[in-house]
């Protein structure tokens, strides 16, 4: 469904942060990106999305493609109306002087259909919460509610694919788990979704395929359940390995990093 | 006590005007934090783009032709780029507006032939001019502002600030700064009760900037286009990431402020007469928004009737002590105290803090 090939990205002409990824995302599944800070997993977001341009980024190589047509250089706003993709930046981006319902009807702008109102009906179906607060300025809702209000904004644009930027970001477990739910509920419902994520075994737990990447690149991939499993994966994201804890005497005063290729 | 009432009245009447302006100024700032010094600018480019429509003023073909052809590119530039028009129908289309602006410019619309009654003279070419300075805004934003999108608001108010000196140097060549006399003609509503007495022009230009600040408060609150706009103003990026193309809705954020202060100007320009150099007026929206708050709708309202009423009452009750020109200054002394106490202003946000 999207390709992207052999991409490279550069922020304000000199600092290189995608550095040849290539990837792909197939029809109804979820796709979990999982990498440290600064590994360009929101770049990456970004550059799918259209919005590079806007943080001053450019495309010097390679090629984005959406259903074999290929979306560089398009506008954000064309990529969604054409090919109903939609990104949810991190940091919950709703609006926050605008309510909870205006925030709905802001979203649904691009499209210029009699449908809003059932639309928004279906989004309070699924975010419950959401009902109760919809004449309140979103700026005064929880972390969790804001996130979901930015979920269900995202699904007023009628997606079919949809990249979710750290959804848990700053959130509890238990509604990490609650929005973690959701999402799979979507994806049954038949969105395809990549998520980019920091916690890695909640995010491997509902996904189908993962990515590790690291400096730009792709260094690992493979089923969910596999990378669970992985040694590496298990040390670095989810910060249990097999070895026997180590003893203090024997850490090294350097950070350990790991090279992978 | 006649005395006050009487200044309180005027006071509020012009302090809708110069709430006009200050909505003018709140609009962009919002949607783009920049502030648009060429205020003065837009003024009087939009009065005399009403001057040419109402009076029957034509121009000599060498001015009237570069500007034509400049319609021409501009609407041709943004049926295709932006509104994704087919290349030719797009085009065709842009040689029609510019052919079009340019046989208006050229041989006058000749309304004051046709049409007698002046109030509906006005009532066409108010609208025309308008849509006109509309026009005249966008293409000003597409220009200069667009490829700013996305940098420090800074660079767009300098922008803006060497835009005004452009477009005045325009104004002065197309039109030259001799001052043309300016007569609307409309309906007499003086009101004279007692020994209170209200002229006709204040009040026509009360109602019209009250009813041009009601209908852009209907448009931003109560229509989608609105919502949109409001939502970019809050933050661009995150409009762009749902769909809302912000480089569309700044364009027509600057259209929409280019003719509100059009109407400002059409209603200034009626007390006196129309020249150049009253493009000075403009910067009385600066007082308006700093006491109103840079970001409040409300504020500039506010704003705009303390401005009024402070130069009303300097006017009548101080000037005449022998401080002769006290009436330009005193808004800006009333700025500095409002400054010292409410540094964002009456009206600007509370910021909202999550607890």
């Amino acid at each position: 469904m999207l390709a992207i090939e052999n991409l490279r990205v550069v922020y304000h002409d000199v600092i290189s942060v995608l550095n040849g990824i290539s990837l792909e995302v197939k029809e109804g599944e979820i796709l979990i990106i999982i990498g440290a800070n600064g590994a360009g997993k929101t770049t990456l977001l970004r550059s799918v999305a259209g919005m590079i341009d806007f943080y001053d980024g450019d495309i010097i190589e390679g090629d984005i493609k959406m259903e074999g047509s290929s979306i560089k250089g398009l506008d954000a706003a064309d990529i969604m109306k054409r090919y109903g993709l939609t990104y949810v930046m991190e940091d919950r981006p709703v609006f926050w002087y605008l309510t909870i319902e205006e925030n709905l009807g802001a979203a649904s702008f691009s499209r210029w259909d009699k449908h809003v109102k059932t639309d928004m009906e279906e989004v309070y179906e699924y975010f419950a919460v959401l009902r109760s607060l919809r004449n309140k300025r979103a700026g005064y809702a929880s972390g969790g509610e804001q996130q979901m209000l930015a979920i269900g904004m995202a699904l007023m644009t009628k997606p079919k694919i949809l990249l979710l930027d750290e959804p848990s970001l700053g959130l509890a477990p238990l509604i990490t788990e609650e929005l973690f739910s959701i999402i799979k509920k979507l994806n049954e419902s038949g969105i395809t979704i990549v998520l980019v994520e920091q916690n890695a075994n909640a995010a491997l737990n509902i996904g189908i395929r993962g990515y590790v990447i690291e400096t730009g690149r792709i260094v690992l991939d493979g089923k969910a359940g596999e990378l669970l499993e992985n040694e590496d994966v298990r040390e670095f994201y989810l910060g249990s390995g097999e070895k026997e804890r180590k003893s203090y005497m024997d850490a090294k005063r350097y950070k350990r990093r790991k090279r992978w290729l | 006590m006649i005395d006050l009432i009487q200044t309180l009245g005027s006071g509020i009447l012009v302090g809708l005007v110069y709430a006009l302006l200050g909505l003018c100024i709140v609009i962009i700032f919002k949607a783009s934090e920049a502030f648009n010094f060429a205020i003065g600018e837009f003024l009087i480019l939009g009065s005399f783009l009403f001057y040419v429509l109402f009076f029957n003023e034509s121009l000599p073909w060498h001015r009237a032709l570069p500007l034509g052809v400049l319609i021409f590119l501009f609407f041709s530039y943004v049926l295709f780029f932006d509104i994704d028009l087919n290349f030719l129908i797009a085009v065709p289309l842009g040689i029609a507006a510019g052919l079009l602006i340019f046989c208006f410019l050229f041989f006058g619309l000749k309304l004051p032939s046709l049409i007698t009654s002046p109030l509906i003279r006005f009532m066409i070419a108010l609208p025309l001019g308008l849509l006109a300075a509309g026009i005249v805004g966008s293409m000003v934003e597409r220009l200069t502002i667009k490829p700013l999108l996305g940098r420090s608001p800074i660079s767009m108010t300098i922008v803006s600030l060497g835009l005004g000196f452009f477009l005045r140097g325009c104004i002065q060549l197309i039109w030259g700064s001799h001052s043309y006399s300016f007569f609307l003609d409309l309906p007499d509503i003086t009101i004279e009760i007692g020994d209170l007495l209200y002229l006709s022009d204040p009040i026509w230009a009360g109602i019209l900037s009250l009813l041009t600040f009601g209908l852009v408060i209907v448009f931003l609150f109560r229509t989608r286009w609105g919502l949109a706009i409001r939502a970019t103003s809050e933050d661009q990026s995150k409009a762009m990431a749902f769909g809302i193309n912000a480089r569309f809705i700044l364009m027509i954020v600057w259209a929409i402020s280019a003719l509100c202060i059009a109407v400002a100007g059409i209603m200034i320009s009626n007390f006196g007469a129309l020249q150049v150099g009253m493009s000075y007026v403009g910067l009385r929206a600066i007082p308006v928004v700093l006491i109103g708050g840079m970001d409040s709708i409300g504020g500039a309202l506010v704003g705009g009737i303390i401005v009024g009423i402070c130069e009303a009452l300097a006017g009548s009750y101080i000037e005449p002590m022998g401080l002769v020109g006290f009436k330009e200054v005193a808004p800006y002394l009333l700025l500095l105290i409002v400054l010292f106490i409410r540094p964002y202003g009456l009206f600007g946000t509370v910021r909202i803090e999550r607890v």
